[in-house]
């Protein structure tokens, strides 16, 4: 058990900086997952935690100790790698004992360690075959096994799941998360799918071009993003944006904001950091309503385009209409039952306590309506 | 009707390539168990009362003067055992210096890496008969010439370079993840290597050395040049075509004889042959 961290790590290859100073602290038997879009450095930062990659500068601390210029092999982690990587010329048994033998143990311990992990992750009737008679969802487990035989202090994760079916996605997903409660050690998981991330992390790093731009709770990230960047990436469809016509400074803990022609609305939202220039109104398509709310709120047209009816959830694109913002595409998540048609124009509004304001260079301004929780 | 016109046309086509490949082969085997006599005969003797005694000749078994072609001597079996320590020995010397190169070339990045290989490949394009003289005088010198040891050497022109080539593309097959995983498993460099990547390499490996090993049994030149008693079986079948005897019928025997080793080889190797011959292009 035991917790890692970096410090000013830096990643070049040649000329290119693929991490730029990143400072991280996970904690102990934490569930942490790095998410981006693609290029963002998130599966770098794992390999260099592991040792994979040569770090240009700074350090990665594990268990309190530098690991630096460790060996891979000596910094007791694992990892599943997002082709599996299972050794196709050995039988599952011999690749769940490669770790155990690698560290040289007797062949009772490996034994007994084998068939515990077999039985932990029901693939005991597998261990005979080789990797390539196996399914795809099996093929991961016994990767994962391999990677918990030996009982690691940390636990690495590069996009387990990309290559398994949408159905079994989910399925092993709720089975990494009932593992981690059951081993409690400390896991890093790295993953393009935003879902994945607010489904199974204690926290999340949200990491951009070798950057990191925010650490927090899935409710964190969600609620409270601190740039434009994070506010669209966490949550799907991703958060809507319309420039504001006019924008002042309120009280302390407000600000308003108007368009075209339509009453200025207040919102509770401080603008203390923002300077200059115009800003941008978010809103999640969730938080749209179609009757008019008791609180304040901000009220469009809306031109529907196409609407995808999903069941539990109906997904409206359209194009405000009569407004200075017109044409700005909205997307519009409806979770009544409802049936929209394509071409129609709606009223929509959006309740003041959800909205975030964006300055020119996208920071988040402070809201002051988020969950008092924490 | 129209498919089935098709295939048949194919099938005939398949026939035409199968018996112009085979007639030479047929032929020679043919010659081979045939009496002096008949080999010159006009037409051609398709049916004829086979014999044994170009093989005895060969290996010298039958009584001197009670061949046909009076007392010689001829011990074909050493030249066949020479072949077999040289290209053997050019296999596996190929292997033991040409797959860790294979391996460097595969996973790392050096200055000058394809500039290296290029130049490692470049050997095969050079002519024999170009470096052959040069290396006469280097051989007699050093006193190489006439070795198996010198023999062996030489035949890496032909052989290091296509076991590197080939065992780059089969390392560069295997996902480096494989590695990273048994990296991360607790192994160090050398059990990566001995317990991953030579188990994983090991097919196609015996396909690229059944490959190269062909190469060498049938060279010719440098045998030629750089060996007196030591020579290989190419060499020695030459020295079969003595003038002013009739002698086709014991080349043929000489012939076969030098077939049946690569033969038994490929029989052995079969499965691995496919994949050494259509390497990288299978992904």
């Amino acid at each position: 058990m035991a917790g890692v961290s970096t410090s000013s790590l830096v990643k070049k290859y040649g000329a290119f900086t693929a991490l730029h100073g990143i400072d991280l602290e996970i904690k102990d038997g934490e569930f942490i997952v790095f998410v981006g879009p693609s290029g963002s450095g998130k599966s770098t930062l794992l390999r260099c935690i592991a040792g994979l990659e040569q770090i240009a500068s700074g350090s990665v601390m594990i268990a309190g100790e530098d690991v630096s210029d460790v060996d891979p092999a000596d910094r007791g982690l694992s990892m599943v790698f997002q082709n599996y990587a299972l050794f196709p010329h050995m039988s599952c048994r011999a690749n769940l004992e490669f770790p155990l033998k690698s560290e040289g143990l007797p062949l009772q311990d490996r034994e007994r360690m084998v068939s515990s992990v077999g039985k932990l992750l029901h693939i005991e009737e597998l261990l005979g075959r080789r990797p390539a008679e196996l399914s795809g969802g099996q093929r991961q487990r016994v990767a994962i096994g391999r990677a918990i035989v030996k009982e690691p202090k940390v636990f690495l994760f590069d996009e387990p799941l990309s290559n398994l079916d949408a159905e079994l996605r989910i399925k092993m997903r709720v089975e990494i998360t009932k593992l981690h409660r059951q081993i409690k050690n400390t896991i890093i998981y790295v993953t393009h799918d935003q879902v994945e991330a607010m489904t199974m992390a204690d926290r999340i790093v949200v990491l951009r071009e070798g950057k990191i731009e925010q650490v927090g709770t899935p409710h964190q990230l969600y609620f409270a993003p601190v740039n434009q960047f994070v506010a669209t990436f966490i949550g799907a469809p991703q958060m809507n944006l319309i420039n504001c016509d006019s924008a002042i400074r309120g009280d302390a803990k407000t600000t308003i904001v108007g368009f075209g022609d339509a009453p200025k609305t207040t919102l509770p939202i401080g603008g203390f950091e923002w300077t200059d220039g115009d800003l941008t109104l978010g809103f999640r398509p969730e938080h749209v309503v179609l009757k008019e709310p008791e609180g304040e709120a901000i009220h469009f047209r809306l031109r529907t385009d196409v609407v995808e009816h999903l069941g539990a959830v109906t997904n409206i694109y359209g194009q405000i209409s009569g407004s200075s913002a017109e044409h700005t595409d909205i997307t519009v998540a409806n979770h009544t039952q409802i049936y929209f048609q394509e071409g129609k124009e709606i009223d929509i509004w959006v309740p003041v306590v959800d909205c975030h304001l964006f300055t020119p260079d996208g920071k988040s301004l402070k809201r002051y309506t988020v969950p008092p929780s924490w | 009707m129209h498919s089935r016109s098709i295939s048949l046309l194919l099938n005939v086509l398949v026939l035409i390539v199968v018996f112009v490949l085979a007639f030479p082969i047929v032929w020679i085997l043919m010659n081979s168990f045939k009496q002096a006599a008949d080999v010159n005969s006009y037409p051609p003797a398709f049916f004829f009362q086979p014999t044994l005694e170009n093989y005895k000749v060969l290996f010298d078994i039958a009584e001197a003067g009670a061949t046909n072609y009076g007392t010689i001597k001829i011990q074909f079996l050493k030249p066949v055992t020479s072949s077999v320590i040289i290209s053997v020995g050019a296999v596996l010397l190929s292997l033991i210096a040409g797959v860790p190169a294979g391996y460097a070339l595969a996973r790392y990045n050096f200055q000058g890496k394809e500039d290296l290989a290029f130049f490692i490949l470049g050997f095969r394009f050079a002519p024999v008969l170009l470096v052959i003289i040069p290396m006469f005088q280097f051989f007699q010198a050093v006193g190489l010439y006439d070795s198996y040891l010198g023999m062996i050497w030489v035949y890496q022109l032909i052989t290091l370079p296509m076991i590197i080539w080939l065992s780059r593309s089969y390392v560069e097959d295997i996902p480096l993840e494989i590695e990273e995983a048994a990296a991360i498993c607790g192994a160090k460099r050398s059990q990566i290597i001995i317990k991953v990547v030579l188990p994983l390499l090991r097919p196609g490996l015996v396909g690229a050395s059944l490959l190269v090993f062909l190469l060498a049994w049938h060279n010719f030149a440098l045998g030629l040049i750089l060996t007196a008693k030591n020579t290989p079986v190419t060499v020695a079948l030459l020295k079969l075509l003595n003038p002013g005897v009739n002698f086709y019928p014991v080349v043929s025997a000489g012939l076969v004889v030098s077939m049946i080793v690569p033969i038994c080889l490929i029989l052995l190797g079969q499965r691995h042959l496919e994949r050494g011959l259509t390497f990288g292009a299978l992904k």
